[in-house]
């Protein structure tokens, strides 16, 4: 668990985290685990991410000010569509194991069915992923599983878990 | 015998853009995509630009003229680049003639061309196409309920189904 909790902070993300989320999203075992493959994706999936901090829809982690981790509600572009979301979060390696994940992901749920009044939120992730047991603890569970969605370079696949929270019947006390 | 054919095929060109928004524009239509007005639209159509310029969308011409086009959103991600979802959209005053069952099997040939091995589509519950999707081969997978939400708020699920081609 964070040692000192008095030291760890949860705050709406900046645009000057961009070069953290970089930097974690380039390293080879989360390259796995998101969908990047390349430099280019990660140029491309990190600046896409941060865009949403721009609509309140990121929290950042601190821990004695340095940066912890990042949890982002990714907004529907569509009207029919704006009842729900897609999240994805990242942890600062040498912070895993401590609880980051689960508190950014329990607070970021939180902030999308408070002020986003989303009726649910989807998180993706590839069969096997180890974040997949702290969405769990947080709620989630596998609603579809698309099988093969991922080839990994020695030619076996990987299915794509699609996992759901559902706010609304939780909210109605179902 | 030597009668050409009525629905012929060509690469899109960017200038049949303004067409596609207005195939999706036509009465009823937007009720099996997600997309619920103009600007919607226009936005949506506009994304087709990317593909175009990578050779992955398909124009059907009926009588020479357009019918129909089907995009692949062929991803980027080399791990990801196995498989690819698609989209068809058929002029409605067309419907009826096949061109939607030609245009899918020609994104399957172009899929092909290009290294996929799955191509998988989203679906929404009460489209008729579903028929035609089964009748080629997809398999569903998955229905994601409640996934859109109209302004009288109804809610419509969405299916999703793939197949190895």
């Amino acid at each position: 668990m964070i040692p000192d909790q008095s030291e760890y902070d949860i705050r709406y993300t900046k645009m000057d985290d961009l070069p953290f989320l970089h930097k974690w999203l380039a390293i080879d075992e989360n390259r796995l685990w998101y969908p990047v493959s390349s430099d280019t994706d990660v140029e491309n999936m990190s600046k896409n991410w941060i865009g949403f901090y721009k609509y309140g829809a990121s929290l950042t982690a601190t821990y004695k000010g340095d940066i912890a981790g990042i949890a982002t509600l990714f907004l529907m572009p569509y009207r029919k569509v704006i009842h729900h979301c897609l999240m994805y979060f990242i942890v600062n390696p040498e912070m895993r194991r401590k609880g980051v994940g689960t508190s950014l992901v329990k607070n970021v749920t939180h902030l999308g069915k408070s002020y986003f009044r989303f009726e649910w939120i989807n998180v993706e992730v590839w069969d096997g992923c180890p974040a997949t047991s702290i969405l769990e603890r947080c709620g989630y569970k596998e609603v579809i599983r698309q099988p093969k969605y991922i080839k990994k370079k020695d030619g076996t696949y990987l299915d794509r878990l699609l996992l759901q929270a559902d706010l609304k019947e939780e909210a109605n006390g179902k | 015998m030597g009668n050409k054919p009525d629905v012929t095929f060509r690469k899109t060109d960017k200038k049949d853009l303004p067409l596609f928004a207005e195939w999706l524009l036509q009465k009823g239509v937007l009720v099996g995509f997600p997309m619920s007005d103009k600007k919607e639209v226009e936005d949506a159509v506009r994304l087709w630009n990317y593909y175009i310029d990578k050779g992955l969308s398909i124009t059907a011409l009926y009588k020479n003229k357009p019918a129909g086009a089907a995009n692949l959103y062929l991803h980027d991600v080399e791990k990801m680049s196995h498989q690819a979802l698609f989209v068809i959209i058929v002029d409605e005053k067309l419907r009826g003639k096949g061109i939607g069952t030609l245009l899918l099997k020609e994104i399957m040939r172009l899929g092909k061309k290009r290294g996929v091995e799955l191509l998988h589509l989203e679906v929404y519950d009460k489209n008729p196409a579903v028929r035609l999707y089964k009748r080629l081969g997809f398999k569903q997978f998955g229905r994601h309920a409640r996934y859109l939400k109209d302004d009288q708020g109804n809610y419509y699920d969405k299916l999703v189904m793939q197949m190895e081609i």
